[in-house]
């Protein structure tokens, strides 16, 4: 189908989890999550945590490894087609351009964030993160600071931030570009690890912070593993907790994503799934809970107290708190900054890089354009949309109504179409005997029945329940607010685009005489 | 930190290791027959 002479394919059994991984843990771990489960009865966040990983993601995620790898065998290797060949028809299939539309807009304002941090990597190399006065000085320095280093502080700036914003787009292209054993498997072997050793370096230093101020005894490390870790039970009774949880697990695994759908079509027949899709979950699992969960909130913690804690957004905690936390570090703060923030670029780069191929896959499958032409496509239709964000950067708002709308609304609704799909019309048997197919480990026969019943209301309910609670807010603010009104029509524009092109690979596909409705086993 | 919060921090910290090294264990153990490692 591709024009391109030599078929992509993963060059290693673990560069592709490497590569899963890399796209899973992101911002998500290091920043979201310690907000998240500190908000939400600290320690006791970890029961609804749990439950979403065993019910949800884990069920979802073997779903996606499984159809992805059935739609390769077809030839497909966009998440569209390849829910048309599990869901069996026109309608998975336009619904299945969700698992496009979330990567691409994604990408949108995920690389402007990844932008910021590369720009906080070097401003800490090169001595221009600089706080002085006493702590509420030097918070409110911090914020001036990320005002200015990334433009949220005022609409229609283009400053330095759009110089790091073009480094990094240049860099996913590059390594998109260079395909996915050359590219992405690459890189991903040597970031991963690189990620593992300064999260390494950065939680030793916290872990022998100590207790810093001895006129602030209570602010020491284990108090502020309290903080984060100490049980609220009856958090447990409220819905938003549970909400909260399993809103995490999506985000931070990267289901409902259509990055999985993408990667794992590329494996053979043979080649296992289920151990691999666990792998990549546990590896992710390992950054947010290990590292995310000790790093961040303890550090703000012990220089900060509570007050510096509570309230603060998850941009705050990691661009403006902080950096108020490493300059209390002193000598040894500027590394343990550099690498933090190096360490956050890397952890962006593995991700933004995993929404890119998707959406470059699509367009060349669809519209039967070569591999340069198709990144050049969607490096264009992604720019704009970046621009858009960057230019209407005031309070985040346009990345803000992205992220709410396709960066959590669309990854439930997609979600919730991949599992109806596995379960209820390619089969939970025939799923499972492609989990099976070349598997490392048997998938306990109990996830048949997750996978038909439990995932689906489970996620029915989080879908209805974050619908009441959030939808009627953000259409009022919709109506009032004429940039998230027009971000909205770009996200809708976008989509409008990705359906005309599926209707042209449509054609193509029957033309060429594949299996596009998986009417074949 | 209560003896609450070192039981779900540590029952949490094990769960997460003993996971991934146990995947990555079983991974890099497996017969390459079934993967299409090439070197």
């Amino acid at each position: 189908m591709s024009t391109e002479k030599k078929p992509m394919e993963w060059g290693t059994r673990v560069g592709v989890i490497l590569a899963v991984s890399g796209s899973a843990v992101g911002l998500g771990n290091f920043l979201r999550f310690p907000g998240q489960a500190a908000s939400h009865g600290g320690g006791a966040f970890m029961i609804p945590y749990i439950c979403a990983l065993l019910f949800l993601a884990l069920p979802i995620g073997w779903a996606e490894w499984a159809m992805a790898r059935h739609g390769g065998t077809k030839g497909f290797h966009n998440g569209a087609a390849i829910l048309g060949v599990c869901g069996r028809g026109k309608i998975a299939r336009y619904f299945g351009v969700l698992a496009i539309l979330i990567p691409m807009v994604v990408y949108m304002y995920y690389v402007y964030i990844e932008a910021w941090c590369l720009r906080y990597a070097w401003e800490y190399l090169t001595g221009g993160v600089q706080l002085t006065g006493s702590i509420g000085e030097q918070v409110k320095e911090a914020g001036t600071f990320f005002g200015h280093a990334t433009g949220t502080s005022t609409n229609g700036v283009l400053n330095m931030s759009v110089v790091f914003w073009m480094i990094v787009v240049a860099l996913n292209i590059a390594l998109v570009y260079r395909g996915l054993k050359g590219g992405i498997e690459k890189f991903c072997q040597f970031a991963l690890p690189a990620m593992a050793f300064l999260a390494v370096i950065v939680l030793v230093r916290v872990l022998t912070l100590g207790t810093p101020d001895p006129t602030h005894p209570g602010q020491n490390v284990l108090n502020g593993l309290g903080y984060l870790w100490n049980p609220d039970f009856s958090k447990l009774t409220d819905f938003e907790t549970w909400l909260a949880a399993a809103g995490q697990i999506f985000f931070s695994l990267s289901v409902g994503f259509g990055v999985i759908l993408n990667y794992a079509s590329y494996l053979k027949k043979k080649d296992d799934v289920a151990l691999s899709g666990l792998t990549a979950s546990a590896t992710n699992e390992l950054f947010e809970v290990g590292f995310g969960g000790l790093i961040t909130i303890t550090a703000a913690f012990v220089f900060l107290g509570a007050s510096g804690i509570v309230g603060t957004s998850t941009f705050g905690l990691g661009f403006q708190t902080l950096p108020v936390v490493f300059h209390q570090m002193g000598v040894l703060g500027p590394w343990i900054g550099f690498s933090w923030f190096f360490l956050l670029f890397l952890a962006a780069i593995t991700s933004s890089i995993s929404m890119l191929q998707p959406v470059k896959t699509f367009f060349e499958e669809a519209l039967g354009i070569t591999h340069g032409k198709a990144i050049a496509l969607t490096s264009l239709v992604c720019g704009v949309g970046s621009f858009w964000v960057i230019w209407f950067s005031k309070n985040t708002m346009a990345l803000d109504t992205m992220d709410f709308w396709v960066g959590t609304f669309c990854i439930f609704l997609l979600a919730t179409v991949q599992i109806i799909c596995f379960g209820w019309v390619w089969g939970t048997e025939k799923g499972m005997l492609e989990l099976d197919q070349g598997a490392l480990i048997k998938v306990p026969r109990i996830f048949m029945f997750i996978m038909k019943w439990v995932a689906p209301v489970y996620l029915l309910v989080v879908l209805i329940g974050f619908s009441y609670s959030q939808l009627p807010g953000k259409l009022r603010d919709i109506a009032n607010n004429p940039i998230e009104l027009w971000t909205v029509v770009i996200i809708v524009a976008t989509l409008l685009l990705l359906v005309a092109v599926l209707a042209v690979g449509e054609r193509r596909w029957r033309a060429a005489g594949l299996d596009l409705d998986g009417e074949t086993s | 930190m209560n003896a609450w919060g070192w039981l779900f921090m540590l029952v949490s910290l094990a769960l997460v290791w003993v996971t991934t090294i146990w995947a990555y264990c079983r991974l890099l153990g497996a017969p390459r027959e079934n993967s299409n490692d090439q070197s």
